[in-house]
């Protein structure tokens, strides 16, 4: 067995680890430990001159292990193996002790602080020794990619695909395309057609060759992994009967779109019992037949428009809806232009006018004389049937803030502007493509900043309202920007299998076939003829529940075998 | 189909000829009718109604600059006559760029587009050109690291064209980013290095694009890279140069809380790694190698060379991504909050550094304490470690935002930075008290509303009003402001004044988009080829936009933006052919292709 | 209890000369940015807000617009355009038509063509009654004297009924406006004490204007100053020293030499206002109603006639001297019976009753907010 020589690199992050951690006195025991031929701490390991100094040591020194001592794995790993790897050494000898989230961020007290770094340490040296070089495989991909709902952000990211060249299915639950935006007329803040940005969208998806459309369809299974899934879509072929079909895609877009929020949940507002209450929704309807009217027939005078129905509330959801304001402003516009005279009262909390154009878009809201009132986050305008004497037909009560009033406000329609919430069937498709939601139930991105429409399944994308609520324009660059990262790994050709998964010693498998059951990611599978159980690479995301169940211990985790885990707790432990 | 046209406009669109426009219309297919409306005063919808029923009108088309804003009025009327109300259609001015250049030719196409009910961005489609594989990316911050990253990862050439010595932009400067309170640095920093690592982006620092020809697919672009006077391969970064030289300047990075020498490195973690030379500070630039020069006689490794000339390159690239930036509006500009009269009232950015871990204080909050500059001899305000912590804290929002006398538009990112900056006051300052003083708290994006409520339970004092004005009196500053809600005006005393200063396109933007061609929208910023269906697209073929340039946006918007580029980018590569200017269409060219597609246009039902 | 809004009232208002309320968004720039905003009176914000909802019951007893001096602050600072200054400005001219019983002030704000209508019918009247009154009496010749054409004894007594007239009107009014401010709202307890220790407000308020020069640009409140007190001492000087006034033609300099000053220092002011409305270089002269300009015209005309008349019964010119005298009177009347009770005038008597009625209720409205806050703040706690 080869001598290990060992580099402890222990980084201060700014002062983000330094604050708390005395990285010295980390590096000085570090240094102490046997196999360790040179320890250092630097202001970012991360940085340039952080990571030449590790690849000069690694040369100097003839290292051929490291250890660095920084921030949490999921943020630099790939950085350090890098720096590994252009020094010449395997990316996998290298061990990432994390002081920063796991010590310095949740520790005040300087000496213990302290004390658990270089426990954190001592453990990653202790565990590094029995790492072995790994190597990672490339597989072949398929250029076909699925995109999930027809809406708009379905239709564009179809199309990028489609136009660069590539073949894409679109499936759609509805016999139709447009999905929500199919029910709008106009766009705020400019007052743009949406239907015309649909015909345009849809007639290129119709007249794209590449585009295979599947209407009134639906994914039951998807298997398989990033560059080869296997989806399974169920086309309902009318009278009943569906057809299944079998694809082999290299990617899925999922932009299944957002569901309004059911306004009947909510009792103060008398949706369903006060005719007259209506939702955005509905009042789009009446706007797009040219038909503003109350439930007899009559023009209305006066026209209550509520904000953030379901949105920004502890009851219902705590997130703003982001798209409700700009509506409500445009439906002023609208109602100002269709009924001349006609009085409109905006009630509202806080007015998101925040994207290009919006803000001039609120004063023009002011300028037609829109009487603005703003309730309090947390109360309510409570709505009721106006008497006999008054010359409306509502009244609708509420706490004004920016008078400190208590007012009534005479309505014959009000417009409640309801929010945006996950689809009920979120769940199911989260489950069908393996990605995780947040506890509103929206799809999530595996990084909010830098990477919003990735998910932490390779291969799977989540871009427009599935993700969280937005407008056209950002849902379409979300569109585009998942269509950027299919056509790059297309532009490939490859993809890269990581070295790190589990094995199966078929000399030691007794065919019971528990790992089969226990794998989330069903990366296990048997081999009749053989009566023994494999893993498939390519799935495999290394959690090591196999390993674990496996009842003969024949599966080793790759990277996670029990020397290397044994080895890091005594490490750990040393110290005590 | 009987079509009635009616022209009019909200405000009065620049270079359209109306009854150009009008004459044109009555020569369109089926037009029956062309009249001229006012918005001001518009038809009565009744008697409109009898009008469509009397002449048998089938379908309405309203053209002006933004004829949506009367729509309704025309569709209730349509309702009245007992037509299609679905056959109202809208020829959009200024949705299709028809209050630009060309306008009224343009205005016709709209119009030609709209008659046969045919969207214009289908009808209007340039024909396609061949596309050189290499792209430029002009600005080096998180949009434009995002968009070269995009596209040679997979595996095509990027030219990533810099103004400053290094990329990374503003958000290198920022100490944590909302709503996650991840540490900027930590997220930016691996983007920056796998930039300057990265084998298919050639980087281009310290340098500015002076020049454009050539069309769609195939630009050339002459760009200036200034003198570095620095070897960047040869250069270790040893810093000796740095601190033999005599000239210190206020340090950009820093947002001049601190100084930098006239050669220096714009922070430790700048990539390319290596030092550059200010020639405007040096004094052996400025002396024409007469003074100084003492960096030279220092460097270990003779990589200075102060006589570099600057030299232009020509660059073929076939896309070309506009990825500027913004600057801050010149708080000085809005003088009843004092700023640059009273030593702590500091910028959005200023503040960021001074709470940053790299900054010039390492982090702490402190006011700026009077010190001698020992070169200048003068007594001037340093944020020094040692200074002392401010008791009461106010945050300042829109401040020359959401305000006519200084920018109409939300700067869209401040309601949130303010949130943060409120928590780092609190989380290392816990005895100082905190007030935001805001008009609307806009907290829209992914789990920004819980960001707001968990700033407020941290006990920051949140106060809907905007302050008017900071004075001071014997050394004390006081702020006053009304506090709307509590329905009262407030006087206090605080140490320390955080303005979120709205923000501006980046200088330059303006010569930059008259040398592309590209239009600018009314508050300055670059112009999209269409604000819903083509946000990131422009005017020209080829010429895309990404991130802050377009409009104010946060960095998740400002990352999917740059994406989205990416995609157009690698889409016209991948197909090998790339749709070029939309001025370069002619009428008659969209009105047959309009033609052309109104039937199979007409099957699709929405 | 609710209150009902009126989005109508706007452009109610609008006739009053407010004409961009409706863009105001409430950032609460002005009212920090005044320098009279103070607790219980914050300034302007509230009124825009009560004006932009249409809460008339409460702008009717606010006494806010009264407090503002328009010294443009809030106009300049506006991001949004919404005139805060003016809006004021128009909420006084309301608050005037709020106060008049008679509804005729009403009537002028609304359409000056009324208004105008009104003052030169009126003139007419004064002109032939004064013509008549006066053949009656004497010969058109002599101006002194046994023959005089208008007795100085005579209008003397015809001045007196005049104002007693005036001071039946104006007092109705303020009467009006203090049960409106005041006397109507239960939940303000004052005491006649309350009312006793301000009363020194009203004469310091009348006479210094002393509010009006705290603000930033003093040159205003000077032409004001000098207008209202070259007003008034003329004012005194017809109603106690007429015999001294008309008696002549040699110069009696213990009187005239007021006369003189006072005269100097209208034309002068009055002089200075028009300037300033027609170049618009201060906030509060870049928007004019018609009611000010009439205000000027009315004020420009009675003081040149006035000078003309005394020129010429100086020099001796008897029948000129009677002539312009009728002439002067022509403006004399209608200017005291419709402008100053019911047109923009009346501010002289609003204005300091306002302060005073704000120095009255404002200890009691203190201590109402307080209570308010405190109770807010219990109730937070219990929930």
């Amino acid at each position: 067995m080869e001598e290990k020589r060992i580099g402890v690199f222990v980084c201060n992050c700014g002062t983000n680890i330094a604050k708390v951690v005395d990285c010295e006195k980390v590096r000085k025991d570090a240094e102490a430990q046997p196999g360790v031929v040179v320890a250092r701490t630097y202001k970012y390991m991360c940085s340039t001159p952080g990571q030449e100094m590790i690849a000069n040591d690694i040369k100097e020194h003839r290292l051929n292990r490291v250890v660095v001592s920084a921030c949490s794995p999921r943020m630099h790993e790939k950085t350090f193996r890098n720096t590994c790897r252009n020094a010449g050494l395997n990316p996998y000898l290298l061990e990432i002790a994390n002081i920063r989230e796991q010590c310095s961020w949740v520790h005040d007290d300087t000496q213990a602080a302290t004390e658990k770094a270089t426990a954190l340490t001592r453990a990653a040296i202790r565990r590094v020794e029995h790492h072995q070089p790994l190597e990672s495989r490339t597989a072949d991909m398929c250029r076909d990619t699925l995109v999930l709902g027809g809406g708009i952000a379905g239709l564009t990211a179809a199309l990028e695909l489609a136009e660069a060249g590539y073949p894409v299915y679109l499936v759609e639950r509805a016999d139709h395309l447009g999905g929500n935006l199919a029910r709008v007329d106009l766009t705020a803040p400019y007052l743009y057609s949406a239907r015309d940005l649909l015909l345009e969208r849809i007639s290129r998806v119709r007249n794209n060759p590449n585009v295979q459309l599947m209407l009134r369809s639906e994914l039951k299974e998807l298997s398989g992994f990033v560059g080869n899934f296997q989806a399974v879509v169920e086309t309902k072929t009318g009278n009943g009967s569906s057809q299944i079909r079998r694809l082999p895609v290299g990617n899925v877009i999922v932009a299944t779109g957002y569901k309004e929020f059911d306004a009947g949940r909510i009792a103060y507002y008398g949706y369903g019992r006060l005719p007259n209450v209506i939702t955005s929704f509905e009042f789009e309807r009446m706007l797009r037949a040219g038909r503003i009217e109350t439930k007899d027939g009559r023009t209305p005078r006066y026209v209550g428009i509520i904000h953030c129905v379901g949105s920004r509330s502890a009851e219902y959801h705590g997130y703003c809806s982001r798209v409700c304001c700009m509506t409500a402003l445009k439906y002023v516009q609208e109602i100002k232009s269709a009924i001349p005279g006609c009085h409109v009262f905006d009630i509202y909390i806080d007015m998101h006018a925040f994207g290009k154009g919006h803000e001039d878009f609120y004063k023009k809201g002011s300028e037609v004389k829109t009487m603005f009132l703003m309730y309090k986050k947390g109360d309510h305008p409570i709505i009721r049937a106006a008497g006999k004497r008054d010359d409306c037909d509502m009244l609708i009560e509420v706490d004004e803030q920016l008078s400190g009033e208590r007012i009534e406000i005479p309505a014959d329609l009000v417009i409640l502007m309801v929010g945006m919430e996950a689809r009920p069937d979120a769940g199911e498709v989260a489950r069908l493509v393996n990605i995780s939601q947040d506890k509103d139930g929206w799809f999530i991105e595996s990084h909010p900043k830098l990477d919003p429409v990735a998910t932490t399944t390779d291969g799977v994308y989540i871009v427009g309202t599935c993700a969280a609520p937005k407008d056209i324009p950002d849902s379409v660059a979300q569109a585009r920007a998942a269509a950027a990262r299919i056509l790059a790994r297309i532009a490939k050709g490859k993809i890269e299998i990581d070295a790190i998964f589990a094995e199966v010693d078929e000399d030691r498998c007794a065919g019971c076939r528990l790992c089969n059951t226990v794998c989330p990611f069903s990366a296990v599978e048997f081999d009749e003829s053989k009566r023994r159980s494999h893993v498939v690479a390519a799935l495999c995301k290394a959690c090591g529940t196999c390993v674990a169940a496996c009842p003969s211990s024949a599966i080793k985790g790759r990277h996670f075998t029990d020397q290397q885990i044994c080895n890091q707790i005594e490490g750990l432990l040393a110290g005590i | 189909m009987k079509t009635a046209v009616f022209i009019g406009t909200l405000e009065s669109p620049p270079n359209v000829d109306l009854k150009d426009v009008a004459g044109y219309a009555s020569r369109l297919p089926g037009v029956v009718k062309v009249e001229m409306i006012s918005y001001s005063s518009p038809p009565h919808p009744e008697s409109l109604a009898d009008e469509l029923r009397r002449q048998g009108i089938e379908r309405v088309v309203l053209a002006g600059d933004s004829p949506g804003f009367i729509k309704p009025l025309f569709t209730r009327a349509m309702a009245l006559a007992g037509a299609n109300t679905d056959e109202v259609r809208l020829a959009s001015f200024r949705e299709h760029g028809a209050d630009l250049k060309s306008s009224t030719a343009r205005a016709k196409a709209v119009l030609a587009c709209a008659v046969q009910g045919v969207p214009f961005l289908l009808a209007a489609e340039p024909k396609p050109l061949a596309v050189n594989p290499n792209t430029l990316v002009i600005g080096g911050g998180i949009a434009g690291i995002q968009v070269a990253l995009e596209i040679a990862d997979a595996g095509k050439k990027v030219y990533l064209v810099e103004r400053s010595g290094t990329i990374g932009g503003h958000m290198a400067m920022f100490d944590k980013t909302f709503p996650t309170l991840d540490c900027a640095a930590c997220i930016l920093t691996p983007k920056m290095v796998a930039v300057g690592e990265h084998p298919n982006i050639e980087l281009i620092t310290n340098a500015e694009v002076t020049g454009v020809s050539g069309q769609a697919g195939s630009y050339r672009v002459k760009v200036l890279k200034r003198a570095r006077r620095v070897d960047v391969k040869a250069c270790v970064s040893c810093n000796s140069c740095s601190e033999i030289c005599p000239v210190a300047v206020r340090s950009e990075f820093d947002s001049g809380l601190t100084y930098r020498k006239a050669i220096y490195i714009p922070f430790p973690q700048a990539v390319p790694n290596a030092y550059l030379v200010d020639p405007e500070n040096c004094t052996w630039v400025q002396s024409g190698g007469k003074k100084c020069g003492a960096c030279l006689k220092k460097c270990p490794k003779n990589c200075i060379n102060l006589d570099e000339p600057d030299q232009t390159v020509e660059l073929e690239v076939g896309n070309i991504v506009l990825a500027t930036g913004y600057e801050l509006l010149d708080a000085a500009r809005v003088e009843r909050y004092g700023y640059g009269k009273f030593p702590n009232v500091l910028t959005s950015l200023e503040f960021e550094r001074l709470t940053n871990a790299s900054g010039p204080t390492g982090g702490k909050i402190v006011c700026k304490t009077k010190k001698l500059n020992k070169r200048t001899k003068t007594e001037e305000w340093v944020a020094d470690p040692a200074g002392q912590p401010p008791k009461a804290v106010a945050i300042i929002h829109c401040v020359g935002s959401r305000d006519a006398n200084y920018n109409a538009y939300c700067s869209r990112v401040c309601c949130m930075y303010s949130l943060k900056f409120a928590h780092l006051v609190r989380e290392k300052l816990p005895q100082a008290t905190c007030y935001e003083f805001y008009i609307d708290m806009r907290a829209f994006g992914k789990g920004y509303e819980q960001f707001m409520e968990r700033i407020k339970s941290e006990g920051t004092f949140v106060v809907r009003g905007r302050t008017a004005q900071v004075v001071e009196s014997n050394g004390q500053m006081f702020i006053k402001g009304e506090d709307i809600l509590g329905d009262r005006v407030v006087e206090f005393p605080v140490d320390m004044v955080i303005l979120a200063v709205g923000l501006v396109p980046a200088p330059g933007t303006k010569r930059l988009a008259e040398m592309l061609g590209i239009p600018l929208d009314q508050d300055g910023w670059f112009s999209e080829l269409n604000y819903n269906g083509e946000p990131t697209q422009t005017e020209r073929g080829g010429i895309f936009v990404a991130g802050m340039c377009q409009s104010p946006k946060d960095i998740p918007d400002t990352v999917a933006q740059a994406s989205a580029v990416a995609a157009g980018v690698l889409r016209s590569i991948a197909c090998g052919c790339i749709t070029g200017d939309l001025s370069g269409l002619k009428l008659e060219d969209i009105e047959s292709r309009a033609a052309q597609l109104a039937g199979a246009t007409k099957e699709i039902r929405i | 209890m609710s209150i009902r809004v009126n989005p109508g009232f706007i452009s109610e208002l609008e006739k009053y000369g407010a004409a961009d309320v409706q863009k105001c968004y409430h950032c609460g720039n002005c009212s920090a940015a005044c320098p009279f905003s103070k607790e219980p009176f914050i300034i302007p914000r509230k009124s825009m807000r009560y004006l932009q909802m249409g809460m008339e019951k409460r702008l009717q007893g606010t006494l806010e617009p009264w407090l503002c001096y328009y010294c443009g602050e809030c106009s300049e600072q506006c991001p949004r355009g919404a005139e805060p200054g003016e809006t004021m400005m128009s909420l006084r001219r309301w608050l005037t038509s709020r106060y008049d019983f008679t509804g005729l002030s009403k009537l002028f704000y609304h359409s000056w063509k009324a208004e105008v209508l009104a003052l030169v019918l009126l003139a007419l009247a004064t002109g032939i009654g004064f013509f008549l009154w006066g053949s009656s009496m004497g010969d058109i010749n002599h101006y002194d004297g046994p023959q005089a054409f208008l007795p100085s004894s005579a209008v003397h007594i015809f001045d007196w009924s005049m104002a007693g007239v005036l001071v039946l009107l104006l007092g109705i009014n303020a009467l009006r406006m203090w049960w409106f401010s005041l006397g109507s709202r239960e939940d303000l307890k004052l005491s006649f004490f309350d009312y006793l220790k301000a009363v020194y407000l009203l004469p310091l308020h009348f006479f210094t204007q002393l509010r009006y020069s705290q603000c930033e640009s003093k040159r205003p409140w000077l032409v004001h100053l000098v207008l209202m007190l070259s007003y008034v001492t003329l004012f005194v000087l017809i109603m106690f020293f007429l015999h001294e006034m008309q008696s002549g033609p040699q110069v009696d300099w213990r009187v005239h030499i007021f006369g003189y000053l006072a005269a100097a220092g209208l034309v002068l002011a009055v002089i200075l206002a028009i300037r300033g409305r027609l170049k618009k270089d201060l906030q509060q002269y870049r928007h004019s109603h018609a009611s000010d300009w009439l205000f000027l015209g009315l004020l420009l005309y009675v003081a040149l006639t006035g000078v003309v008349q005394h020129v010429f019964h100086r020099t001796g010119y008897e029948f000129s001297a009677n002539i312009s005298y009728i002439l002067h009177m022509m403006g004399v009347v209608p200017m005291l019976l419709l402008e100053v009770p019911f047109g923009k005038w009346s501010h002289l008597a609003y204005r300091p009753l306002a302060i005073y009625f704000a120095g009255v209720a404002e200890s009691a409205l203190l201590k109402q907010n307080q209570q308010q806050i405190t109770e807010q703040a219990g109730a937070a706690r219990a929930a």
